[in-house]
């Protein structure tokens, strides 16, 4: 019998109080968006509400919570996820605290991730996933890192927080970027022999292979529908396989929203004004090409190799459409990133889609845009009792079928 | 006229060169609406350019088929691999000229090995840190607006974004796949040296422009949408022998690709052709 897929609950920590004409009125979501848009008493206990529904997630079962570090943006009002995560280490105490991620480049001196994820580790009693993550566009901006050494600057980072919680301190880091004369952190991490280390990924080769030499889980960042996420495995798998290790499908996660209710029709009236928030204003600047210049990637973030993009532009047409360009409920439903419907809907969708995929960890994001608390809280109940009982049965088979293929194969 | 392509190797990499006329040495480091930057061969300008002199255009590492130099991330870093890449072509005194980034690197090199360096052309050129008067950046004007238009990319880099070099080099969509690839190949370039701080200057350069003493001249388009005129002015006082600041009318960041007779009559008196 496998172990069934772990389900996560995502919050993205949206700003929900944007004027009903922002589309229209302003060109982008990121880094550029006047900051005088925020309401401060409106906004007063926002966050607290948010992380609340983190809490409620605990409460009913999810495998753990997910948090994000975004920064200058009305997508995610999180630019330090480490501060979440601490109120979560008092206010849960089951599922994982998994945090996608820390972005690497923008903290001057990484030994400080190292040391504040050992801090979230101890007083979590040891529920914390590690993520690390380079950032993507917008941040490269945000913070002004060079997109062109943001790759080896970030696995440097990697090394150096890696070493910190395996090797024996007092050691020295002889880094290009982060030279460090003691290296020595306390505290450790609870861990043995260190928390779980997640590392997002566009479906760079590069980056799979790095993570499959470290024996790390790799998580797919990008919004793809069910074939390119399977295509995506099956080059994960083969890289493990390079690597002389082997795919399971705790090894790898997916980021995907949802939205459950009493019955379809009701499931899409309750979501409409959050989804379209969401998709509308949120990933204006990110995964919208139609409408505002898309900072997510692309030229002006020169972090590809020359040959891997001259690969990228050979694959490609100008102007492709993103999650954010759809119009309308069946677009969005084609897209397979934002799943909404009755308990019996939402079900055989993702199933079909763990089926497809063979991948194990669901990152699921429920609150969308400026959804109502209500309607957030009512969505992960009905997909916490009826919908990921189904799910942990279900693909405990589908995986245990997986499994013996694998092992055929060795 | 004949333009020569080839190789060369300095450190392990390869270099790209195009090499064309007779005469005095002439090196030219090019920037981003440039030959390497983003054409194939030489343009007009520095065809012009030729007629004279003997122009050296090595296009900088990433770029147009020169290898990258990964370890490279400061000006310094570069500034090196230039000393490699003089030394080995058996350039002991020569002019030097540079547009955008190359002009930067023109500068650097200029004020580090004066005695190396006869005479000095700047156009359009980064590298200076001048309050208030922020080079525009290129990287998010370089991500194309609802998918395809980079008319924001061709207002930065031209007088106006419907030029027709604008729309030959940056057109909305995709460009030719080799085009492409330069653009991105200098963006990358351009990123490594010029991204952090924002953008393209080394702070001390500016105190240091004093020991360019070689006669020198500062061209730049009325008109330039990326790096301020007053950068220009701060390099035309700053250079140690008090150039003068050219302005070309009706021309942008790309003055020399938007009015190359206009930008060489100025350039021709003082490299003596």
């Amino acid at each position: 019998m496998s172990k069934p897929v772990q389900l996560f609950c995502w919050h993205f920590m949206a700003y929900p109080y944007l004027p009903a004409d922002f589309d229209e009125q302003y060109e982008t979501g990121w880094i550029t968006v006047p900051n005088a848009l925020w309401d401060r008493e409106k906004s007063r206990g926002l966050l607290n509400e948010y992380i609340d529904q983190l809490a409620y997630a605990d409460t009913l079962g999810f495998d753990g919570m997910v948090l994000n570090e975004h920064h200058q943006n009305i997508y995610g009002l999180m630019p330090s996820p480490n501060l979440i995560a601490a109120a979560l280490t008092q206010k849960t105490s089951l599922g994982k605290i998994v945090v996608l991620a820390n972005l690497l480049p923008l903290h001057g001196n990484p030994l400080r991730v190292a040391e504040e994820y050992a801090m979230l580790d101890n007083m979590s009693n040891g529920r914390i996933i590690a993520g690390f993550a380079p950032g993507g566009g917008q941040e490269t901006f945000n913070y002004n890192t060079p997109a062109a050494i943001q790759r080896e600057q970030f696995w440097e980072a990697v090394e150096l927080i890696h070493q910190a919680w395996t090797r024996e301190g007092p050691f020295t880091f002889e880094g290009k970027h982060y030279p460090l004369r003691y290296v020595n952190p306390w505290p450790q991490p609870i861990q043995q022999p260190y928390p779980q280390i997640w590392i997002p990924g566009s479906q760079s080769r590069e980056t799979m292979r790095q993570i499959a030499k470290r024996g790390y889980c790799y998580f797919l960042s990008s919004r793809v529908h069910g074939g390119a996420i399977a295509k995506a495995r099956q080059e994960f798998a083969k890289i493990l396989q390079d690597a002389g290790s082997k795919y399971d499908p705790f090894r790898m996660g997916i980021l995907m929203s949802a939205y459950v209710s009493d019955t379809d029709e009701q499931a899409h009236e309750e979501s409409h004004e959050g989804v379209w928030y969401f998709l509308k204003n949120c990933l204006k600047g990110h995964l919208r090409n139609f409408n505002g210049r898309s900072l997510t990637s692309g030229p002006g973030i020169p972090n590809m190799e020359l040959s891997d993009y001259r690969r990228l532009l050979e694959g490609s047409k100008p102007g492709r459409a993103m999650l954010g360009d759809a119009d309308d409920w069946d677009a969005l439903k084609k897209a397979q990133s934002i799943i909404v419907g009755s308990p019996d809907t939402v079900y055989r969708q993702i199933m079909d889609l763990i089926r497809e995929t063979q991948v194990g960890n669901l990152l699921i994001q429920f609150h969308l845009g400026n959804m109502r608390d209500d309607l957030a809280r009512k969505s992960m109940r009905l997909f916490a009792t009826q919908v990921a009982p189904r799910l942990r049965d279900d693909s405990r088979v589908a995986f245990a079928s997986h499994f013996a293929k694998v092992a055929d194969v060795s | 006229m004949d333009t020569k392509k080839r190789e060369i190797e300095v450190r392990g990499r390869k270099v790209a060169l195009i090499e064309a006329g007779a005469g005095a040495p002439l090196v030219y480091l090019h920037g981003f609406a440039d030959v390497h930057g983003v054409a194939g061969d030489l343009l007009a300008f520095h065809r012009g350019l030729a007629q004279g002199n003997k122009v050296i255009a090595p296009a900088h590492p990433g770029c147009n088929g020169s290898s990258e130099f990964h370890e490279g991330n400061r000006i310094e870093d570069f500034l090196f691999h230039y000393c490699e890449v003089f030394d080995a072509l058996g350039l002991d005194r020569f002019a030097l000229a540079g547009h955008c980034a190359g002009g930067w690197i023109a500068a650097e090199y200029a004020v580090r090995h004066p005695e190396r360096v006869t005479r000095l052309v700047l156009i359009g050129a980064s590298g200076l840190f001048v309050p208030g008067e922020h080079v525009g950046d290129i990287f998010i004007n370089s991500q194309p607006d609802r998918g395809t238009s980079l008319a924001s990319l061709r207002h930065m880099l031209f007088a106006s974004d419907d030029a027709p070099e604008a729309l030959r080099y940056y057109p909305d969509g995709r460009g030719e796949l080799d085009d492409e690839m330069r653009r991105y190949g200098m963006l990358r370039f351009g990123s490594a040296i010029g991204f952090k701080p924002p953008y393209f200057y080394n702070r001390p350069l500016v105190e240091r422009l004093y020991r360019a003493r070689m006669p020198s001249l500062v061209v730049w388009g009325a008109d330039d949408h990326m790096v301020p005129v007053a950068h220009g002015k701060a390099y035309a006082e700053r250079l140690g022998n008090g150039s003068a600041l050219t302005l070309i009318a009706g021309a942008g960041h790309a003055a020399h690709l938007e009015k190359p007779d206009e930008v060489l009559a100025q350039m021709k008196p003082l490299l003596g052709a």
